[in-house]
């Protein structure tokens, strides 16, 4: 088990290498000119653009940017963005925010996709799992810039019942609705997949077993099947972070929550390099943990697997 | 599944509408003057007075300093912090401060907290985005330098070779003169803008560079004075200044909250959390006059849209084509249904927002007559395809559509809008002289004069004559008119200049901006200003 | 250096009497595909999902079967109007025939991620199974290589890569589109394809086809991967619908399809800030988007249940 821990997360420093390089070079494929993009549509001084160039080494080669700014960052530098800010305390800002909300949006998702997975595989066919298959394909048919908006109108602005927006440091209370609209994202997945897999578990020898044996259908269904079943869920709650955060991009925008996804757009929009690669290798070490977190679950869930 | 979360919502909901009544309650009764007021805006890149070319950075400086001239109803200088602004030959002016400005760290407000702060600002290895605003004045030049190897070269610029501008002298504790290379009749208008802020002497680490922390908490000469600092992407929050000489504000404090969405600021003024919201986005505005009643409101602004015809574009070269193209849009039509009165029809080459504005400048080219365009269109020749390019993070999509189902209607051709991702990347397609089309372009003045339109826009080499339009005898009347000794005479040479235009019609204008903005109920007097921001002096709080 | 590995011994070898593969468990020499297409036959949940699946193909061919409208001729006056016998839905915000449109919509929406979605299924399929029945290197090789790609934001990912591939403005992007959301949205199934796999190569009659002498190549094709499929199957149908709308955001980001192109997502995306005002622009494509979509589940659902053989 010790061993398998250390190397996964030798693993993960290599990836962690990988992921960065990437991101930086698409960064750098991306950026036409990021000092236009700051300036928006107002023509751009010939003295500005060149300060701005040299200050942030804009005219230095991939190669030697990617190292400076990997020597930074392994120093815990993890630089200014265009704006002038130290990116990491943008980051102190950003990301409790962020965790919190994606948090919250699992816990809403994985609670509503499981008992209504069970249920549905269960009676399948019947009228429950066909009113939820139509629910969630509506939600997956309706794409986050629409939900968002329309969530944000029923519930903030007209009828008031939660705040409109959340803003920098908000409550819970402010964050439940854009949970829930983020959570969205991911049930609809979350739910097919626990109901399908407990279909299957439902018609294994062992569940036969079980109900020969003369076991309550409580207890085979919410010990042995479900048991079962969790582990391609557990996988996808894995999996989900990344949906989540390209959900959050939108969300985050619409209801003013200055989490990660809102960094992101505005440094993807004005091609901040360092802010956005500070943000994602912070993103990649969360995966990594989150992967190996799941990974480890996997051992919990099904005793026939094994660590070394 | 969801039908039972509204319910508890509503629980929790009243829940804390009931902790914030009785909080209201128990709390002092607050007199109307010392009311804390709640404004959205966005996050500002800077504020720097001579850094915050956006509007939101200016939002929030126009509450932390004193200009030396502001703009009346007429779009005329008057002075604010200045005494006295005067010259004789429109190239040395004298300004004269007035006295009892202090900053709000006790400093007083002398003539060296503006020449210091312009220093810095005109400085061009500080990269400060409104430092062009001191290109006039005499001596800007040896404070840039050039890069030897040009930018894209790994060799750095070397240092200018002169660290102050030569035009700014100190006569006295309270004036100074500024020296501008060439005559510029117009000058004092462009003081007003937020570049031409002083700076206090605590503002700097040492001569010449600015404190590294200083603009999260600004120390200005204006109505109101930081309360804490700036907390970036939440809020910045300002306090009236006890000692300010000028007006006083009707306040006692500006929470500006940061908001990274238009909708999102709507939606908050909505759910009753925000008292002002400067710009209602479109989304918005169909449901907004009955959401928001007589809170709804609209004022003009110095907003230009237009689409312009890169001259590589041979297929546009006739006049008569553009001018068959100006005719066949409905701009009163795209200005309703799609803007929803957000924005009006533009029928000059300048705004309304500047003084010497004509309405309908551009005659029948801007006057919409589908018949006449189809039948002028054919006997030119024009192109059987036209293409309209934009940039897609603007918003920009449905009104190009919209403006190209018109073109497909009246003229018979095809029509497509093109939307590139940025606006750079737009710019770099008309660098390269791809066949983009037509290209959607905008413009928010400095300095509400005329020659603010003219001189960037169209001028030979202007710095947002992004389609190469030239012609000697135009430029040769604005330069005319800003040396001109008079603004009445100088409006008069820049009016033949923008009837040149008429004639040339190197650009289609197609709308004028407008605020379009709305508050709650517990503010009133709200007013919104050509450069987009609340007047901070006049808003008041409902008792 | 096995990553994940069974070591339950006692579970491996004991595979007597277990019924070992589809085929040889029945008596009529019938083959897997032949017994699923009686079972197929008999199963109205895939005739219903088979027509619309069809509808929506042939519709995606041949629009002009379904309307005679043509769904570029759009005239602000007619903005938002409502429904009548010229224009079935109305109008939408431009004043576009919204029926035409929806219907010209379905070729670049069903298209695009049904080719996105293919791509994406074939690199899960390879990723997942090879990291899953190998194991060891190969597994944690391939796992960071999906821990790489999923920790790349999918926005920043697919704006570059969108941006390069349809850098010739005269293309429509219908391919680039196509093959970024490929690229970018196969890590999902890729997981959950491994981890089926590494619970189905411990199940008895894997170890049993084993022992009979079955290559990995067949190991994988004929027991393991049929046993697997049926989250990963369920994960691609919902990509599918997810794809439709990625489509449209990217669209609109001004990196997906060029010009005038119709789909639904762009239809979604641009009428829902004026859905207080009508809803008719938002709700048509929408129902066709979900009908699709739902069409496309039954039908994956339906073939799964038939080539289960432990459903007989």
């Amino acid at each position: 088990m010790f061993r398998y821990f250390v190397r996964r997360l030798l693993q993960g420093v290599l990836t962690f290498f990988g992921a960065t390089f990437i991101v930086y070079a698409l960064m750098f494929a991306n950026q036409s000119d990021p000092l236009q993009a700051l300036a928006g549509e107002r023509p751009l001084p010939e003295n500005v653009r060149q300060a701005l160039t040299e200050r942030y080494h804009l005219d230095d080669p991939f190669i030697l940017q990617y190292g400076y700014y990997m020597k930074g960052l392994l120093t815990g530098d993890f630089g200014t963005s265009l704006t002038n800010r130290p990116i990491l305390e943008m980051m102190e800002q950003a990301w409790p925010t962020t965790i919190r909300l994606s948090f919250i949006a699992i816990i809403i998702a994985v609670l509503i996709a499981v008992t209504a997975g069970i249920v549905s595989a269960i009676r399948r066919g019947g009228v429950f799992d066909n009113t939820t298959l139509v629910i969630t394909l509506l939600l997956l048919s309706m794409p986050i810039v629409v939900l968002a908006p329309l969530a944000q109108l029923i519930f903030g602005m007209r009828l008031q019942w939660v705040p409109a927006t959340a803003g920098a440091d908000s409550g819970l209370f402010a964050l439940v609705l854009p949970a829930f609209v983020l959570s969205s994202l991911v049930i609809a997945t979350q739910l097919r997949v626990t109901r399908a897999s407990v279909a299957e578990n439902l018609r294994s020898d062992y569940v036969r077993t079980a109900r020969a044996k003369g076991l309550a259908d409580r207890r085979v269904i919410g010990v042995h099947v479900l048991r079962n079943s969790l582990i391609p869920v557990v996988t996808l709650i894995g999996t989900d972070l990344g949906n989540l955060m390209a959900g959050a991009i939108v969300t985050e925008g619409v209801f003013n929550i200055p989490g990660v996804g809102f960094m992101l757009v505005r440094g993807i929009r004005t091609e901040d390099g360092p802010l956005v690669v500070g943000f994602v290798s912070i993103l990649v070490i969360v995966f990594l943990v989150v992967n190996l977190v799941v990974d480890l679950l996997y051992a919990v869930l099904d005793p026939r697997i094994r660590y070394e | 599944m969801r039908g039972q979360f509204p319910l508890k919502m509503a629980v929790g909901a009243t829940a804390i509408m009931l902790l914030a009544a009785g909080c209201g309650g128990g709390g002092d009764e607050t007199e109307a003057a010392d009311a804390v007021i709640s404004i959205g805006i966005g996050e500002p890149q800077h504020l720097i007075p001579s850094n915050a070319t956006e509007s939101n950075g200016a939002e929030v400086l126009a509450a932390l300093f004193s200009p030396l001239v502001d703009f009346d109803a007429d779009n005329k200088p008057y002075l604010v912090a200045a005494e006295s602004v005067e010259s004789t030959d429109n190239k040395v002016w004298t300004i004269k401060l007035k006295d009892g400005y202090t900053f709000h760290n006790g400093e007083k407000v002398g003539a060296d907290n503006y020449i210091n702060a312009w220093n810095h600002a005109a400085y061009g290895p500080n990269g400060n985005g409104g430092s062009y605003f001191l290109e006039r004045v005499e001596g800007y030049k040896d404070l840039q330098s050039k890069d030897p190897d040009g930018e894209e070269g790994p060799k750095k610029a070397p240092d200018p070779v002169a660290k102050t501008l030569t035009g700014l002298k100190k006569v006295d504790e309270l004036t100074f003169t500024v020296t501008l290379s060439e005559p510029f009749s117009g000058w004092r208008s462009v003081m007003g803008y937020t570049t031409f802020y002083p700076l206090p002497a605590a503002a700097w680490q040492s001569e010449g560079v600015l404190k590294e922390d200083f603009e999260q908490a600004p120390i200005g000469n204006g109505p109101f004075k930081m309360k804490g600092k700036w907390e970036h992407d939440a809020k910045v929050e300002v306090e009236a200044y006890d000692a300010f000489p000028g007006d006083k504000p009707k306040v006692g404090g500006v929470n500006y909250r940061i908001f990274q969405e238009q909708t999102a600021q709507y939606a908050e003024l909505m759910g009753g959390g925000l008292d002002v919201v400067t710009q209602i986005p479109i989304e918005n505005l169909a449901s907004a006059p009955t959401d928001l009643g007589d809170r709804f409101k609209t004022s003009p602004n110095s907003v230009f849209q237009f689409v312009g015809f890169p001259t590589f574009q041979k297929e546009f070269e006739k006049v008569e084509v553009r001018k068959a193209i100006s005719m066949a849009i409905n701009r009163e039509e795209i200005t309703t249904s799609i803007f929803r009165g957000s924005q009006t029809p533009a029928t000059s080459f300048v705004s309304p927002a500047v003084a010497g504005y004509r309405e309908n400048s551009c005659g029948e080219a801007c006057t919409y007559d589908p018949a006449k365009a189809k039948a002028a269109y054919e006997a030119a020749g024009g192109p059987k395809q036209i293409k309209i390019t934009y940039n897609a993070d603007g918003g920009h999509k449905a009104w190009v559509d919209a403006t190209c189902n018109q073109l497909k209607a009246n003229l018979g051709v095809d029509c497509v809008g093109t939307g590139e991702p940025k606006f750079a990347d737009l710019l770099t397609k008309v660098e390269n002289k791809e066949p983009v089309g037509l290209i959607r372009l905008g413009w928010i003045m400095d300095y509400p004069l005329m020659e603010n339109y003219l001189g960037p826009l169209y001028g030979t080499g202007g710095s947002s004559n992004y389609y190469g339009y030239s012609n000697p005898e135009f430029d040769n009347l604005v330069k005319q008119g800003s040396a001109a000794p008079t603004q009445e005479e100088a409006i008069k040479l820049w009016q033949q200049a923008e009837d040149i235009l008429a004639r040339d019609m190197p650009v289609i204008p197609l709308r004028l901006g407008q605020n379009v903005f709305g508050h709650s109920e517990r503010v009133k007097n709200v007013e919104v200003d050509k450069f987009q921001k609340v007047e901070i002096l006049k808003i008041e709080a409902t008792s | 250096m096995s990553n994940i590995e069974s070591v339950t011994q006692a579970e491996v070898p004991t595979a007597i009497g277990v019924p070992v593969s589809p085929e040889s468990g029945h008596e009529k020499p019938r083959s897997l595909t032949g017994d699923a297409w009686e079972d197929l036959r008999r199963n109205w949940i895939f005739w219903t999902a088979a027509v619309l699946v069809v509808l929506v193909v042939v519709m995606s061919a041949f629009p002009s079967l379904f309307t005679s409208a043509d769904p570029g001729s759009c005239a602000l006056a007619r903005q938002h109007k409502g429904p009548s016998g010229a224009a079935l839905f109305g109008y939408d915000f431009q004043g576009c025939d919204v029926y035409a449109r929806t219907v010209y919509g379905a070729r670049n929406s069903v298209l695009i991620s049904l080719i996105a979605t293919t791509i994406a299924g074939l690199i899960g399929v390879i990723v997942g199974m090879a990291a899953g029945y190998f194991g060891g290197w190969v597994d944690a090789l391939l796992a960071r290589g999906i821990d790489i790609v999923l920790g790349i934001p999918t926005l920043l990912a697919a704006i570059v890569l969108a941006r390069r591939l349809s850098s010739d403005p005269n293309e429509s992007g219908f391919w680039a589109v196509a093959l970024t959301l490929g690229v970018i949205t196969w890590t999902t199934g890729a997981r959950i394809m491994r981890s089926s796999v590494i619970s189905a190569k411990n199940q008895d009659y894997v170890a049993a086809a084993r022992m009979l002498g079955a290559g990995p190549g067949r190991l994988m094709i004929r027991h393991i991967l049929p046993n697997a499929a049926a989250p990963f199957v369920v994960v691609l149908t919902i990509l599918l619908g997810v794809n439709i709308a990625t489509e449209a955001t990217l669209t609109f980001l001004g990196v997906g399809l060029k010009g005038d192109a119709i789909s639904w997502g762009i239809a979604i995306s641009e009428s829902a800030p004026y859905v207080t005002e009508t809803a008719r622009p938002l709700v048509w494509p929408s129902v066709f988007l979900a009908l699709t979509v739902l069409a496309f589940i039954m039908l994956g659902d339906a073939i799964r249940d038939a080539f289960d053989p432990r459903l007989r």
